[in-house]
């Protein structure tokens, strides 16, 4: 069992979360950037639900969700339902991941970012009452699931020097 | 090793929790949707809290940007220089001319005595955040109605026209971009005179409607505003037809609008020139309605569907 956490510690999911979405509201120059922007709270979200989701409850991935869209600008409530539904889904099948190897849970990962690109792309569709251009929607999971390890690298790290869970 | 299995008493609370949750979001996209304005305070207080974190982070942000473009300039370091050597020698012969044309455009100005310009102000805002994702276009920038940022002001670069100030907070504001699907721009083809909407779609290059029936269009052609609407000023420049996408024609903006750093919101004396949004309007004219007792006069019915009209979309 992992010890006692402190505060500190047990604020670091959180922590992580409101970095990530700091980190996709950033403006980055390079072109043709906004439209494969990759979905880092995904991320986050997805690595904080299997390894510890008492310490990443519903209430903060709804907070963090809604804050990234006041102030990115984007139609609020979208991205905290993504989320929600990405931990509710995944708890479901959390015994899957759970102590695997990673390419394993990458392919989870893959899976889930499919579901919620496509999602998201369904449900902008339908609120713009149009079909919406499908393509940025596959670069952008195909960009966030590329990106996974290297997030997945870092959180773990976290993860190992702070709360001393494998 | 043992990774903690999800406890049983949170999982309870899950339960009644999480639905609620996932109702909560749900309704606010609804609302969100339905009345953009009703959220619209919520928006800037947003943008106003994060300001100041989101200006302080822009420094670490702005060292990854110049070590990519350190990197990508040693790559391209010759072919550029080439093509600036080039790009100089051209420019040098267009400054000729522009300042040829300027000095004689200013006696002619002075021998038919034409009224100047309104004067114009503005101010010079960093981007401090932009919208990541598929779905939106707009930037925020670091000034607001303290520094005299209003809504509808232009926003511009040296290059050309960007969008348009949509929300104002006390020290940051929001621009929507040429390119968000919500953005609509009278402009005209210039030369030509011909009138057109662009519309954005999200995607690099917005696309020219309402063209008036048999006029050709080639690839090449500048775009500018045309005044009409009276929010943007006549003459601003904002991209040059890239392509024809079979009868529409796709118009690549002047302005790298990936590479926003610093813009100016302009004020062009324009004031009011963006109607109220729509739900206020709307507001207005249900508490004009119950005041008259219902009576509306033609004039006031004229105004909403202007109002209605700016808003609609091809």
């Amino acid at each position: 069992m992992p010890g006692p956490d402190n505060c500190m510690e047990r604020l670091l999911p959180v922590t992580t979360m409101i970095l990530a979405m700091l980190v996709s509201i950033q403006p980055i120059h390079i072109p043709g950037y906004a439209a494969v922007a990759p979905a880092f709270t995904l991320m986050a979200a997805y690595h904080w639900t299997i390894y510890r989701p008492d310490l990443l409850p519903a209430l903060a991935l709804f907070i963090v969700g809604t804050v990234q869209d006041l102030l990115s600008g984007a139609l609020p409530g979208v991205t905290a339902l993504t989320l929600l539904l990405t931990r509710t889904i995944l708890l479901g099948q959390r015994r899957h991941f759970v102590n695997r190897p990673f390419p394993f849970i990458w392919a989870g990962f893959t899976i889930l970012s499919v579901g919620a690109m496509f999602f998201l792309w369904a449900l902008h569709s339908l609120l713009a009452a149009e079909l919406l251009d499908f393509r940025s929607a596959v670069f952008r999971a195909v960009l966030t699931i590329s990106l996974y390890p290297v997030a997945s690298f870092l959180l773990a790290r976290s993860r190992r020097t702070l709360l001393g869970a494998s | 090793m043992v990774i903690r299995l999800f406890p049983a008493r949170r999982a309870a609370v899950h339960r009644v929790f999480f639905p609620l949750l996932v109702t909560l979001s749900a309704t606010v996209i609804i609302i969100g949707k339905v009345d953009r304005v009703a959220l619209e305070p919520l928006r800037i207080s947003a943008m106003d809290a994060a300001a100041p974190l989101l200006q302080a982070l822009s420094p670490p942000t702005a060292f990854f940007d110049n070590a990519f473009e350190v990197a990508r300039g040693l790559v391209w370091v010759y072919r550029e220089n080439d093509r600036l050597k080039q790009e100089n020698e051209r420019l040098l012969g267009w400054q000729q001319v522009a300042l040829k044309l300027s000095i004689e455009n200013a006696q002619l100005r002075d021998q038919l005595r034409v009224a100047p310009d309104p004067s114009i102000s503005f101010v010079t805002a960093r981007v401090i955040a932009s919208s990541g994702g598929a779905y939106v276009r707009s930037v925020m920038v670091d000034a607001g109605r303290g520094n005299g940022v209003a809504r509808g002001q232009a926003a511009i670069t040296g290059e050309g026209l960007i969008g348009r100030v949509t929300e104002v907070g006390t020290r940051a504001a929001r621009i929507l971009l040429i390119t968000d699907l919500n953005s609509r721009v009278p402009v005209l083809v210039e030369g030509s005179r011909r009138q057109a909407v662009l519309a954005g779609d999200n995607s690099e290059r917005p696309s020219l409607y309402y063209l008036e029936a048999g006029s050709t269009i080639r690839v090449g052609d500048r775009i500018v505003t045309s005044g009409q609407g009276g929010i943007f000023p006549p003459g601003l420049p904002v991209g040059v037809v890239a392509a024809l996408d079979g009868e529409v024609p796709l118009v690549e903006p002047y302005v790298g609008l990936s590479q926003l750093d610093y813009v100016r919101l302009v004020d062009y004396g324009l004031a009011n020139g963006l109607p109220d949004p729509l739900p206020s309007a709307r507001r207005a004219d249900r508490r004009a309605r119950s005041a008259d007792g219902g009576r509306r006069s033609g004039a006031e019915r004229e105004t909403s569907r202007a109002v209605l009209s700016s808003y609609a979309r091809p």
